[in-house]
């Protein structure tokens, strides 16, 4: 996501980033399981809670033009120590998970682009993004994954090709329950929400986009500019899992697939546009997902510095934030070491979405209390349409928090 | 209040076993065996690259092979099905995967309905 763009140009590359960097490996396999099980009454799902991460995106971008404030200072002078703790502890572990899938998804996309062993094709892809996050500066670091990422634009093109039915499309923009649903299915209906709504507003996103909001040096004047930047860069990323989703419901569903590996998403592109479709799927796949990987790693690297008041940036040389440097290459090389256990990435997918909705209430409380407090925002404090907005997604996503863990088990992971 | 009736929900739901507790397995292969019947119909027709259709396969029947051991009636009439499934060659004709595939949701749906 960025959000420096003081011209034109600025302008359009800041809202292709923010496009191109929008999807994570969970959000491709949950869209593409969404659409086959559900047809299209999930896209509800995405657009709300694109509205959301929307809504808090452009409040970590105010907050941290205005105060100056990063999110996890904040919450240890708002929560309390302990309390901001157990938090930052909580959030480090949901997030490692959460890198861990992003590196076991790549490993699986790189296995499939190039037949070489999927074990070593997650070493080898975290090598390689330890390399970038070393060498690129900040605003490069987003760039090139995000940009990169439009690859997946192929998925929207291949939507359009398919002739999908545009009205039934429409029709799944608003919230409902399909008729006819089982318990069991009404179960995993209920689980879908939750983890679509937890893969869309993940609490790295607010880590990263808050933290980079301070790396790149905000001010107020630049709020117009972020503002539009975020809110439509995200509204546009959230059309390519919605592509996915609808896909997946064409081509998926009457045939009983759901697909059960990441892979299996590039197919949708390859059945209107052959071989060229199934690479540019892949390789959209790809940057997306190393995209979120750099963007976990860095989040949790963040975290944990701003919680103990180290020194923190990529607007630094690695040596002179030394236990932010080290921060990110151990949480990087945690995630592989996980991965390396063999555990499978559809797993690690399910677990990353659980644990992040839990986290999900307590990452944005403070964030919101201090968007709302006019001694440190000023003029530049939630005004009306921000307040209610943020405290209606605060009571959202702290329901899905509640019922996540119980429907997580009650439906195997949206299996059962 | 609620905490005790959750926690037997949920300890039931972990500790289920027979043909309920294997429908997750059930579901799995034969959307795992429809994933495969496409992949095989997509790259007889030129579509897929020589790498994606190979490791597809490989990944397709590593899944397959984890759903059969998780079972806990391996030899029950779906165990047998997912058998019959993993004994089909890399390139077996789409229909024939389909064939499985259905047969599967058929039990899927008799044990949903149960």
């Amino acid at each position: 996501m960025s959000r420096t763009a003081l011209n034109p140009l600025e302008l359009t590359l800041g809202i292709m980033t923010a496009v191109g960097g929008f999807v994570d490996i969970s959000q491709l396999v949950f869209s593409g399981q969404a659409g086959s099980m559900f047809g299209y009454s999930l896209i509800s799902a995405f657009a709300i809670s694109t509205i959301g991460i929307m809504v808090y995106g452009e409040m970590c971008g105010r907050v941290a033009a205005v105060a100056h404030q990063p999110l996890f200072s904040l919450m240890r002078h708002r929560l309390g120590l302990k309390l901001g703790l157990v938090t930052l502890v909580a959030s480090v572990l949901s997030t490692l998970v959460t890198t861990a899938a992003e590196i076991g998804g790549l490993g699986m996309i790189l296995n499939h682009l190039t037949g070489a062993p999927y074990m070593l094709m997650c070493v080898a892809s975290t090598l390689a993004l330890m390399a970038s996050m070393w060498i690129l500066p900040f605003k490069w670091i987003e760039r090139t994954y995000g940009l990169l990422g439009l690859f997946m634009i192929v998925f929207v093109v291949a939507l359009v090709a398919m002739h999908p039915p545009w009205g039934k499309m429409a029709g799944g923009l608003v919230p409902q329950v399909p008729h006819g649903l089982s318990n069991k299915q009404l179960l995993n209906y209920s689980y879908f929400v939750v983890a679509i709504f937890s893969a869309v507003m993940f609490p790295y996103e607010a880590f990263f986009y808050s933290s980079g909001g301070i790396e790149e040096g905000w001010k107020p004047k630049q709020l117009l500019t972020n503002r539009v930047t975020s809110i439509v860069g995200m509204g546009l990323g959230s059309l390519l899992s919605i592509a996915v989703l609808a896909l997946a419901a064409l081509l998926f569903a009457p045939t009983d697939v759901a697909p059960q590996m990441p892979g299996s998403v590039a197919l949708q592109t390859a059945i209107p546009f052959g071989k060229l479709g199934l690479l540019a799927a892949l390789l959209g796949m790809l940057f997306a997902v190393g995209g979120a990987a750099v963007e976990t790693c860095m989040a949790n690297a963040y975290s944990i510095s701003q919680f103990f008041g180290w020194e923190w940036g990529r607007h630094k040389k690695p040596w002179e934030a030394p236990r932010f440097t080290i921060a990110w290459i151990v949480m990087m090389l945690l995630a592989l070491a996980i991965v390396l256990t063999g555990v499978e990435v559809m797993k690690l997918v399910g677990y990353a979405v659980v644990f992040s909705i839990v986290v999900l209430p307590l990452s944005y409380l403070p964030l919101m209390l201090l968007a709302d407090d006019k001694s440190y925002m000023r003029e530049y404090a939630n005004k009306w349409l921000a307040k209610i907005l943020g405290w209606l997604f605060f009571v959202i996503v702290t329901v899905a928090a509640i019922a996540a863990i119980p429907l997580y088990v009650l439906t195997a992971g949206g299996q059962g | 209040m609620l905490r005790r009736p959750l926690l037997l929900l949920l300890l039931l739901a972990g500790c289920s076993k027979g043909p309920q507790a294997d429908l997750q397995y059930i579901s799995s292969a034969r959307s795992l065996a429809g994933e495969w019947a496409l992949v095989n119909e997509q790259a007889n027709q030129g579509h897929l690259t020589h790498a994606y259709v190979k490791t597809m396969r490989q990944s397709i029947r590593q899944q397959l092979q984890t759903n059969a051991q998780s079972l806990t009636e391996p030899k029950s009439g779906y165990g047998s099905e997912i058998g019959a499934l993993l004994r089909e060659p890399d390139d077996a004709p789409p229909a024939a995967l389909r064939v499985h595939a259905t047969n599967l949701k058929h039990v899927e749906d008799s044990l949903e309905s149960a």
